[in-house]
């Protein structure tokens, strides 16, 4: 395939001519309530060329016939040639790298059969519809994959990626007359067979708390001191900042380049923020992303400052900076756009941990969990999955419809208090940014403690 | 194709039905007001589904030349795992399919020429020295065929056109983003561009003074695009899926009037010139319209044949199936009524004529993580992305750091009014809607 693509590459015409192939093996099985959906096996495959000429712009063709190749290169090279540009576009310098790049199977997920995959998701979703009569209804899925991805470009990078990725999640519908709530379990790794073994016992506890959440009355809304948990902190990262940090925002406007200027404070000296795409086995760890450049750990934030950005190579040459291996595309139909991979909010100190943080509260929200989270860029939500009222130092009442509402100036800068008892947190789904999702990710975080921050409700 | 996988499928297996899709894309797209990149893509594939000893099974390909064999094996495989299911595929129509225009030579043959003019006009027109403005104009080409071991068989061309305006306007730390589409089968005319730009523009311009959010329970107009987060929830629990697992707060309600009784919902596969009409659905139904919600009355729940199966109850032709996984449910154009009708456009102005009668209230335009609660059970929470204060009937600004909640089925029992700013966002149309005690938190 290497020959094959490197051929292609020789005969462009363009200045700059990149071809990314895949092809991905994949299986997947979904249960909804007792019935299984489906349980099938797929194999998908197509190529991506993106080529770009002096003094004029990309020029992008995707598609799923591969004896096209030769011509989609031609092709690519004609549309680059439609679009005339006066500024033109310029790649920073990157290494040429040459690598198999064979990631950890854990359990290769092509040898396992089928029916083994439906035995061990009946198992969670059994263990759901167990814990009580008022589980209505549940929608469990697996899906795992093994992607093989080899990207070759005119300036010599050649490379071939084998990636593997396991999710499994289930959802729980609990119902008492009118009154529905669920509970989420999703467990996402860049692994396979062997790292989803034995999760019956997290299956049983949001079935419970489903349950559990018919009961709670919903948050009241209004500002609050708000702890969040290590899911929710992530997620929260991810939205808050992650967003911001990625340079294609900033690169072509100079307003937002002002904003977001290298040395701004942006929260207290508690908070440290980075990316890390070569943290070793996440669910957002890559070798190399897909512009061939090796991925690296981005620090954004050092004790409140902001001091780094992640960078595709055309945004990095735009603002004379490095590349940080952050160019990635969720597959072969789609160009590299600038994106996370695994996001984290550094530990505060050894030690410190939730009782800590709590203690001083007179009244103030514990939100748990995380239903998902966007950002408008000042402005963002994040959804926890469940909450608690805190009185008085204390964990009081389960409260529903989390949803907090924040502002990046403000919402940062109120971080007062970061525990040391960092998790990364691997689950399934992935990150949404201009047509592509889901994009897997990771984040990572401790226990952290706003001082106000907004939550919706009936006021 | 579909006739090769068919016919190698017979004898194999108890039935099955198949969709072979192709789709060509052209994308042209403006970042920071400058064209920067023109992409195409192709892309084919065949989705089979089989019925064997009872069971279902399904297998997808993208590959260039599919292996029709080895598709029905996997298909088998699959099924040899499958739920018991007794379904039947529909017999071709005694009628022929109902005639819907889809597929449109100006859209088909729109050149690049063409697509960056458009783009080019739309940033000239919404440029403003403190805006960065992204354009993208999208047109899609695809064919459909579908087809079943009864005999039925489907086929269509279809075209699409997507202009999106994406405006971010930074002042500070202030940050302002207004977005606005044009989507149809046909190309848009001059006049339906400047639509979109009028449409930017007075939102854009309403937003530049910021004043303080209210608090309360209050009345709030949502505007079409507003509206998503009270919406989705009424289309899940109107899927026939969700009925049958017991989720849906609407099982077991037909016939009731649960809403305002001026409301009327219908899921429309065959309104001219939307590019999800379509003559037949991805299972060989013949498309008709479903009238979900009939003057506040709960009227049918939509199903694909499977679920229809199970539920005893016929499809309402809302199959849709992609290249791999099985059919599902899927809604075609949404239409949301009044019973007066009144169709502004959207160069209506903002708030469609309800703003009179609010002595305090909020405008909102856009909610910020939509879709990520708990969703069905009506409950909504979102901060704002984009609304307006409104005081004495006119809007005072744009708030901000507030957050909207409420229940959706709650809301809709009661409606304060219906705009006269109807008009499409994707595959909805709806007028906005005045909500009457919406709590609004502000910090």
């Amino acid at each position: 395939m290497k020959d094959r693509l490197a051929a292609a590459v020789k005969q462009s015409r363009a200045d700059y001519t990149e071809i990314r192939v895949e092809r991905t093996w994949s299986s997947a099985v979904a249960f909804r309530g007792r019935r299984l959906e489906t349980a099938t096996v797929s194999e998908d495959q197509g190529g991506f060329v993106r080529v770009l000429n002096k003094g004029y712009g990309w020029g992008i063709a995707s598609f799923t016939s591969l004896d096209e190749l030769p011509a989609m290169v031609a092709r690519a090279n004609e549309l680059s040639r439609a679009v005339r540009v006066d500024d033109p576009i310029r790649l920073a310098e990157t290494p040429p790298q040459s690598a198999d790049a064979i990631l950890e199977l854990d359990g290769d997920v092509r040898g396992v059969p089928l029916a083994e995959k439906k035995k061990l998701l009946d198992r969670y979703n059994s263990a759901m519809l167990a814990v009580s009569d008022k589980i209505v209804d549940t929608q469990s899925s697996y899906r795992d994959e093994v992607s093989e991805v080899w990207y070759i470009n005119s300036e010599g990078t050649s490379l071939y990626q084998l990636r593997p990725e396991v999710v499994v999640s289930g959802t729980a519908i609990g119902r008492r007359n009118g009154n529905i709530e669920k509970g989420l379990e999703s467990i996402g790794l860049r692994k396979g067979w062997n790292s989803v073994q034995n999760f019956e016992s997290q299956f049983r506890v949001v079935a419970q708390r489903a349950v559990d959440l018919l009961d709670a009355p919903r948050v009241r809304g209004g500002a609050y001191p708000v702890i969040l948990d290590n899911e929710l902190a992530g997620v929260f990262i991810h939205e808050a900042f992650g967003h911001l940090s990625e340079a294609d925002f900033v690169y072509e406007n100079p307003q937002a380049r002002e904003m977001m200027t290298l040395g701004r404070r942006f929260g207290k000296p508690v908070l440290n923020v980075g990316d890390n795409g070569a943290e070793k086995g996440l669910r957002g760890t890559l070798p190399y992303d897909d512009e061939g450049t090796p991925t690296q750990d981005t620090p954004l934030i050092k004790e409140g400052i902001l001091v780094g950005r992640l960078h595709s190579r055309e945004t990095a040459a735009k603002l004379g900076e490095r590349p940080t291996g952050n160019a990635r595309a969720i597959s072969f139909r789609h160009a590299p756009i600038v994106r996370m991979t695994n996001t984290y909010i550094a530990p505060g100190t050894k030690g410190v941990g939730f009782n800590d943080l709590i203690s001083d509260i007179k009244l103030g929200v514990y939100a748990c969990g995380a239903f998902g989270g966007q950002t408008m860029l000042e402005n963002f939500s994040f959804t926890a999955g469940w909450g608690y009222m805190i009185r008085d130092g204390k964990v009081a009442e389960l409260v529903k419809d989390v949803v907090l509402a924040g502002n990046l100036f403000q919402t940062l800068d109120r971080i007062d208090h970061i525990a040391g008892d960092f998790t990364w947190n691997q689950m399934g789904g992935g990150c949404g940014k201009g047509g592509q999702f889901p994009l897997p990710v990771t984040e990572g975080a401790p226990h952290v403690r706003i001082e106000e921050a907004l939550i919706g409700g009936d006021v | 194709m579909i006739d090769r996988v068919l016919e190698t499928a017979r004898g194999k297996v108890d039935g099955a039905d198949a969709l072979w899709r192709r789709e060509e894309q052209t994308t042209v797209a403006f970042e920071s007001g400058r064209l920067k990149a023109v992409g195409i893509s192709e892309e084919a594939g065949v989705n089979l589904r089989v019925l064997a000893g009872g069971r279902m099974g399904v297998a997808g390909t993208t590959a260039a030349k599919p292996d029709p064999k080895e598709l029905v094996a996997r298909a088998r495989a699959s099924a040899e795992l499958g739920e018991i299911v007794e379904l039947a595929f529909p017999s071709p129509s005694p009628q022929s399919l109902p005639p819907i225009p889809t597929f449109f030579d100006r859209t088909a043959n729109a050149s690049l020429a063409e697509m960056i003019r458009m783009g080019r006009l739309l940033v000239e027109r919404l440029s403003r020295p403190d805006c960065q403005v992204n354009i993208a104009v999208q047109r899609e080409v695809a064919d459909t065929a579908v087809g079943n071991t009864a005999g039925a068989r489907g086929e269509y061309r279809a075209t699409g056109i997507a202009v999106t305006a994406d405006i971010t306007r930074i002042a500070g730390d202030d940050v302002l983003m207004v977005y606005d589409q044009y989507v149809g089968a046909d190309m848009p005319s001059d006049a339906d561009l400047e639509a979109l730009v009028q449409s930017v523009e007075t939102r854009l311009t309403a937003a530049l003074t910021i004043v303080t959010p209210p608090d309360g329970a209050l009345p709030v107009v949502f505007t079409p695009a507003g509206l998503a987060a009270v919406v989705l929830p009424l289309e899940q629990a109107l899927s026939g899926k969700t009925v049958l697992q017991g989720s849906s707060p609407l099982a077991g309600k037909v016939g009731e009037r649960l809403f305002d009784e001026r409301l009327s919902i219908v899921d429309d596969p065959l309104t001219p010139g939307r590019p999800a009409s379509r003559p037949v659905d991805d299972e060989c139904v013949p498309s008709r319209s479903t009238g979900l919600v009939e003057r506040g009355v709960v009227g049918r729940f939509v199903y694909d044949l499977e679920t229809a199966a199970r539920a005893k109850t016929q499809s309402t032709g809302n199959g849709r199936r992609g290249v791999f996984g099985k059919p599902h449910i899927g809604y075609t154009n949404i239409l949301f009524r009044g019973n007066d009708g009144a169709h502004g456009g959207h160069t209506a102005g903002l708030g469609g004529g309800l703003l009179g009668d609010i002595d305090d209230g909020l405008i909102v335009d856009d909610l910020i993580g939509v879709g990520q609660g708990n969703v069905i059970s009506g409950a909504f929470s979102h901060p704002v992305g984009l609304a307006y204060r409104v005081q004495r009937g006119e809007i005072t600004g744009r708030v901000k750091d507030a957050a909207v909640a409420g229940n959706a089925y709650d809301l809709l029992k009661r409606i304060g009014g219906f705009g006269n700013d109807g008009r499409w966002l994707g595959a909805r149309w709806s007028p906005s809607l005045l909500l009457e005690g919406v709590s609004v938190a502000r910090r």
